[in-house]
């Protein structure tokens, strides 16, 4: 049975999807930088919830709940409602598109994420693929 | 609205033309605004560099105001490169500094003997003597003028001498490097021998409901702030998205005859960033600041490539390296000329010599192959000053593909070279520039960026996939509608605005209670509007045309072997702009519907 989006148990399952894909593994070989998915509260997630994914050279090093950003500086902040990120995961919105219909906020390296916007793509796929249960 | 100064150069007269109030409600300001009040000029007749030809400079309602990236105003006319409908749109400041002079345009005509520059100070307009100032570049104009003045806070707009010289494709530059840069306008303003326009305004900016506009825009612009997009042009400027344009095969090499380029990740907004950047610049009171500051090692601050720079004078030529296409841009500014239409040119010169169609015999000895970055900077210098190979350049892509007998292989589009967005990587920007007002435009509409997901729902706009075809022409025809109340507003389209928030900055500007519907149908009407002035000026739907070269697949890069279904898309195109498959114009019942019946042709 497949982990529910989003849990501990959901991230792990992430994190041996992207070190075991190989295409991902290709793109992603550049990449350096950790990232901070904050869901915010919607109608189906009643506290908002931080997804820590540590990303580096095509593959995931580690991968966490926090409990608030804090003082904490990953590279990069997603932020987005739950439903919108649900809705990227399951491809019913484009990663993309998402972010300039201002569905999801980015923070970070701009020069970075433009420059590795395939990586972001494939990051997603990946994300798409263990999530078959949601809230 | 306040009113337009009519300045006569033949008669050395002045009158304020007033705006019909009906006319805000229907067309909003500037482009839409202009096309209406100019329609009746603009005949098939007008040579666009005679006496009788208008040049109408006209900002928006909300030029000024301090919006979300609303500093910006329009040049309109007849195109001396297209002989269609013309208009250029442009940042920097002047635009906010003529509205405080208690006009809202300035409405050119006549014809001078004798060089001249009008100085609008406060509300007070005086011709003065301009032939200490012919010759100058469009920077050295900024600075005399000002001097002359006494007050550095004057603003500066005016022509080079690409515009003096009467090149198709001459620019109106204002605040060193903001460029009006399509469609030959500063041609016209140099056939009237209109040096310049300096403008001192000691006014304010009218605004209907002051108080609740100012609330508005505040909440706009600190939304704007935090937008991604915002994000990525701000740090990375107009070429942010560069490198992901060119993953997805959407941006020209060689001509746009190849899809990969060794060395192109150097002409991105990132690699600028990361190389030559040393600040940033913004037009009126806009918080995305996209304008670039670079070095190029001189200790010299200098303007920065935009995206179509470094892409004209790059990618374009088999170049990668930023600085020069930075020095290019700079020289193109400088001279006054249009960076699109100039590297457009000079790509398909390169693109002619490399298929031996012409060769050192009439290049003057230059050898135009990919890469020759020496040989591009010596034919802009030519180009500006018609001489020699550059005389040839200087009448834009079709005229000199004409004169080899390939006009076929010229990229453009009813005289406007292709802007620098690859139709075969976004397919959308297929129609955007077979059917644009003004020839192949990305400013009609920046579909590219629909095409990756900038599309509002509230705009009833879908996303469709970039290599989709037929059915996503309904789209475009929104996407040109919304960016046509953009134009006339006027509002830069890199800020990603929410349009209720558009509309609640446009109500309260106004005194309008417009509905969202009734600005797509404003954007709607104006677009049509120009149509039927393309329509008088002897367009018809054979003109609705993409050039060959961009029919043929590429041979690789992201959009690899993809055939656009042109002829498809346009059908669906037609029907959903209710226009005449035969006649291209719009059916009676279309233009009844938005009010245009009264202007329309036998």
């Amino acid at each position: 049975m497949s982990a529910v989006f989003p849990s501990l148990e959901w991230l792990e399952e992430l994190k041996e999807k992207l070190n075991s894909d190989e295409k991902y593994a290709r793109i992603a070989k550049n990449w350096e930088g950790d990232m901070l998915c904050q869901l915010d509260a919607d109608d189906t997630l009643k506290e908002p919830i931080f997804l820590y994914i540590d990303l580096w050279h095509g593959k995931c090093r580690e991968v966490a709940i926090w409990d608030e950003i804090g003082d904490k500086k990953p590279a990069f902040v997603m932020k987005a409602s739950y439903g919108n990120f649900l809705s990227v995961l399951r491809g019913d919105l484009d990663p993309m598109q998402a972010m300039l219909t201002r569905k999801l906020g980015v923070k970070g390296n701009m020069a970075v994420m433009m420059r590795n916007v395939p990586t972001v793509l494939e990051f997603v796929r990946c994300a798409g693929e263990v999530t078959d249960e949601a809230l | 609205m306040q009113p337009i100064l009519k300045v006569n150069l033949s008669t050395g007269t002045f009158e304020d033309y007033i705006i019909r109030a009906e006319w805000q409600r229907d067309y909003l300001g500037a482009a839409s605004l202009a096309a209406r009040i100019l329609y009746d000029d603009l005949t098939i007749e007008l040579d666009p560099l005679s006496s009788e030809s208008p040049l109408l400079i006209l900002t928006g309602p909300l030029t000024g105001t301090f919006g979300p990236a609303t500093g910006r105003f329009i040049v309109a006319g007849k195109s001396p490169a297209t002989r269609l409908w013309a208009e250029s749109n442009v940042g920097g400041i002047w635009g906010a500094e003529l509205r405080k002079t208690g006009y809202d345009g300035v409405w050119i005509t006549g014809k001078s003997n004798s060089p001249l520059y009008l100085s609008l100070n406060g509300s007070k307009p005086e011709l003065r003597a301009a032939d200490h100032l012919w010759g100058q570049d469009t920077y050295q104009i900024q600075e005399t003028i000002k001097e002359e003045a006494g007050l550095k806070s004057t603003k500066v707009l005016g022509i080079g001498i690409a515009g003096e010289n009467q090149i198709p494709f001459a620019g109106i530059f204002c605040d060193h490097g903001r460029a009006a840069g399509r469609t030959g306008l500063g041609t016209v303003m140099g056939a009237k021998n209109l040096k310049a326009i300096a403008v001192r305004g000691n006014g304010g900016i009218p605004l209907a409901k002051p108080d609740v506009y100012k609330n508005l825009r505040i909440a706009a612009n600190r939304a704007l702030k935090e937008d991604p997009l915002s994000s990525v042009m701000s740090d990375l400027g107009s070429a942010g998205a560069a490198e992901y344009l060119d993953y997805l095969g959407e941006m020209p090499k060689k001509y746009f005859s190849v899809g990969a380029l060794e060395g192109t990740e150097k002409l991105s907004g990132s690699s600028v960033a990361e190389t030559i950047l040393v600040g940033k610049k913004a037009c009126h009171g806009c918080v995305i600041a996209c304008g670039r500051v670079v070095d190029l090692g001189d200790s010299e601050k200098r303007k920065g490539p935009e995206y179509e720079t470094l892409l004209g004078f790059g990618a374009n030529l088999g170049i990668t390296d930023a600085i020069f296409t930075t020095r290019m841009g700079e020289l193109c500014d400088r001279y006054g000329m249009d960076v699109i239409s100039a590297s457009g040119t000079l790509g398909l010169a390169y693109s002619l010599f490399e298929q031996d169609i012409i060769s050192t015999d009439d290049t003057g000895g230059l050898a135009l192959n990919w890469g020759n970055a020496e040989a591009a900077e010596i034919l802009v210098h030519k180009m500006a000053h018609r001489k020699g190979f550059g005389a040839l350049l200087a009448e834009g892509s079709l005229s000199f593909a004409h004169r080899f007998g390939v006009e076929e292989q010229a990229v453009q589009v009813n005289g406007l070279e292709l802007a620098y967005h690859d139709p075969r990587g976004a397919s959308g920007m297929a129609l955007v520039y077979a059917t644009s007002p003004r020839g192949a435009c990305h400013n009609q509409s920046d579909y590219f960026l629909a095409e990756i997901g900038q599309v509002d729902d509230t705009l009833g706009l879908e996303y469709f996939d970039r290599h989709a075809g037929a059915e996503k022409a309904a789209n475009v025809a929104r996407h040109q509608d919304w960016r046509t109340v953009g134009n006339a507003l006027v509002l830069c389209h890199f800020a990603n605005v929410p349009p209720e928030t558009v509309l609640d900055l446009v109500n309260a500007a106004c005194g309008l209670e417009l509905s969202l519907d009734d600005l797509m149908r404003s954007g709607e009407r104006g677009w049509n509007l120009k149509r039927l002035i393309n329509l008088n000026l002897g367009l018809s739907a054979a003109n609705d045309r993409l050039p060959e070269p961009l029919l043929e697949p590429l041979p690789d890069g992201g959009a690899e072997g993809y055939i656009i279904p042109f002829d498809e898309m346009l059908s669906a195109y037609y029907t959903a702009r209710s226009w005449n498959a035969e006649t291209g114009a719009p059916t009676h019942e279309k233009l009844k519907e938005l009010g245009l019946v009264e202007l329309n042709i036998a």
